[in-house]
């Protein structure tokens, strides 16, 4: 799970730190939905800005670049993906396959807007407190009248801290496999099978502790409600926001 | 003052297995209790009906005179129970989310839930880790967390199921000198154990479980030379005819 540990929580003093989460979140909805609206100038000023903000918050250009290199995989696929089939002049012929002018512009674009989503999505993640977004679920959730907006955001917290160690117990089923030479068998059902059901086994049995665990710890509904308060300075951002999500409409 | 007062406790599974078979124990408020006895002696289960986890198909649990049964928040409040798995028992995403869970359960107020998940924290020594995900911890600061998530909602009885398996040397000190620390902070302790090495010389009672009874209770020095009739491991200071000496020196 180290690899994804970039995409965590890293406290901090910086402007995005002491923004109120749900107006952050409404920011990352913005941005993401406009930026796919963007062209090369509003881009250009649209990454300047993220990159200073991540900067600001004390994030460091090398971390965010390893924190992409999964995410690099996927961009090449969708320029290989588009450079090959927007049809145009080529620039680069091989028997009936050609790489156009025309692909190579929209295969950039794409490319660029979705690192525009993804530094955004960074940005508020590396930002924002778990609790932060649960509580921010929960408001959100909060005037649909069917919905157990409490419910959901706790099994949503729950998700979040239980993942690492699933991740762990597969590791570790996997490793006491190998060592029982389970290398030698080819086939990758039986491998599968005799992976996930004590896997699956391990995790409803945590489960069943963590139940208890939380009912010991007197778990209801009726919680302490989450403290968020919006203020000046949030308002002030969104105006900020708006006028940058225009200037990128525009442009 | 008894803090805890088990009267005919009786517990039967669903599987109609006996798990308690007629407890009758009474416990001081600021005692230190070792429970003691083999692998399915018991001790969890009898644990497991202080806060109600559990509840008796026969007999009644008083806790400071209510009855558990009657009061489950309550109880749950007044004693706090670390479970053996650490991992199982934290639920929050950061170690300061996982320490307010308790809190805000009880519906306290914003700043109160602030205030005991600092206080928690300092006593357990975690502060600097407060924005840390659990999963990154060591086994025993993920133990020192789970005592600290107990701690937050202030309960008079600290319950711990063997509080020092898997952990390493310097992991058992950490959590031994936190559940003295704890007892001479005027908590009531108990301590289910089947290896009673580490805890032994701070016990002020011993209450030794077979098979779903109390067959041994009385002051720890006292029942040394029983022990292994019960399954239980006589401490190796015991075996060379010295007392029994405290881990933390």
């Amino acid at each position: 799970m180290a690899e994804l540990s970039a995409f965590n929580f890293r406290p901090g003093f910086s402007v995005l730190h002491g923004l109120d989460v749900r107006f952050k979140l409404l920011f990352l909805v913005l941005i993401s939905v406009t930026s796919l609206k963007a062209y090369p100038v509003s881009l250009s000023v649209l990454t300047l800005v993220l990159v200073a903000a991540l900067l600001h918050a004390q994030r460091s250009l090398k971390s965010i670049l390893k924190s992409f290199r999964y995410v690099f995989v996927l961009l090449a696929f969708i320029f290989f993906a588009r450079a090959l089939s927007v049809p145009g002049s080529a620039v680069i012929e091989f028997k009936a396959v050609s790489i156009t002018r025309e692909g190579i512009y929209h295969g950039v674009l794409i490319c660029w807007r979705l690192v525009i989503v993804v530094l955004t999505g960074l940005a508020f993640v590396s930002t924002t407190r778990p609790s932060e977004i649960k509580a921010a679920v929960e408001w959100l959730l909060n005037p649909f009248p069917f919905i157990p907006s409490k419910r959901i955001a706790t099994m949503m917290s729950l998700v979040v801290r239980f993942i690492p160690v699933i991740f762990d117990q597969a590791r570790e089923t996997a490793d006491a496999q190998r060592a029982r030479g389970v290398d030698n068998r080819k086939n990758p059902v039986y491998r599968l099978k005799k992976l996930g059901i004590p896997l699956m086994r391990r995790t409803f049995e945590k489960a069943d502790k963590l139940a208890v665990a939380m009912e010991a710890r007197c778990y209801s509904e009726n919680r302490t409600d989450p403290g968020l308060c919006a203020r000046l300075r949030d308002w002030t951002a969104l105006f900020v926001v708006i006028c940058l999500c225009m200037f990128i409409v525009v442009w | 003052m008894n803090i805890i007062e088990i009267k005919n406790l009786s517990h039967r599974f669903a599987d109609s297995t006996l798990g308690l078979e007629n407890i009758n124990l009474t416990i001081r408020e600021g005692t230190f209790v070792i429970i003691a006895g083999q692998n399915g002696s018991g001790k969890t289960t009898l644990l497991k009906h202080l806060n109600g986890l559990l509840l008796p198909t026969a007999g009644t649990i008083r806790l400071a005179g209510l009855p558990v049964s009657e009061n489950l928040v309550k109880a749950r409040q007044m004693v706090g129970m670390v479970f053996q798995d650490a991992d199982s028992q934290i639920v929050g995403e950061t170690v300061c989310d996982d320490v307010a869970f308790g809190p805000e359960n009880l519906c306290l107020d914003r700043n109160e839930v602030k205030r005991r998940v600092f206080k928690s924290l300092k006593i357990v020594g975690l502060l600097d880790f407060e924005d840390q995900k659990p999963h990154l911890l060591s086994g025993g600061e993920k133990r020192r967390l789970a005592i600290a998530g107990i701690l937050a909602m202030e309960p008079k009885v600290l319950v711990f199921d063997e509080p020092f398996s898997s952990l390493d040397y310097p992991g058992v000190k950490q959590i031994l000198k936190q559940i003295v620390s704890l007892h001479r902070s005027g908590h009531t302790i108990l301590v289910a154990a089947h290896d009673l090495e580490k805890v032994f010389a701070h016990a002020d009672r011993l209450v030794i479980m077979k098979e779903g009874k109390v067959v041994k209770d009385g002051i720890p020095s006292q029942l040394l030379g029983e022990l292994e009739t019960f399954g239980i491991r006589e401490p190796c200071a015991s075996r060379l005819g010295v007392e029994v000496p405290s881990w933390l020196n």
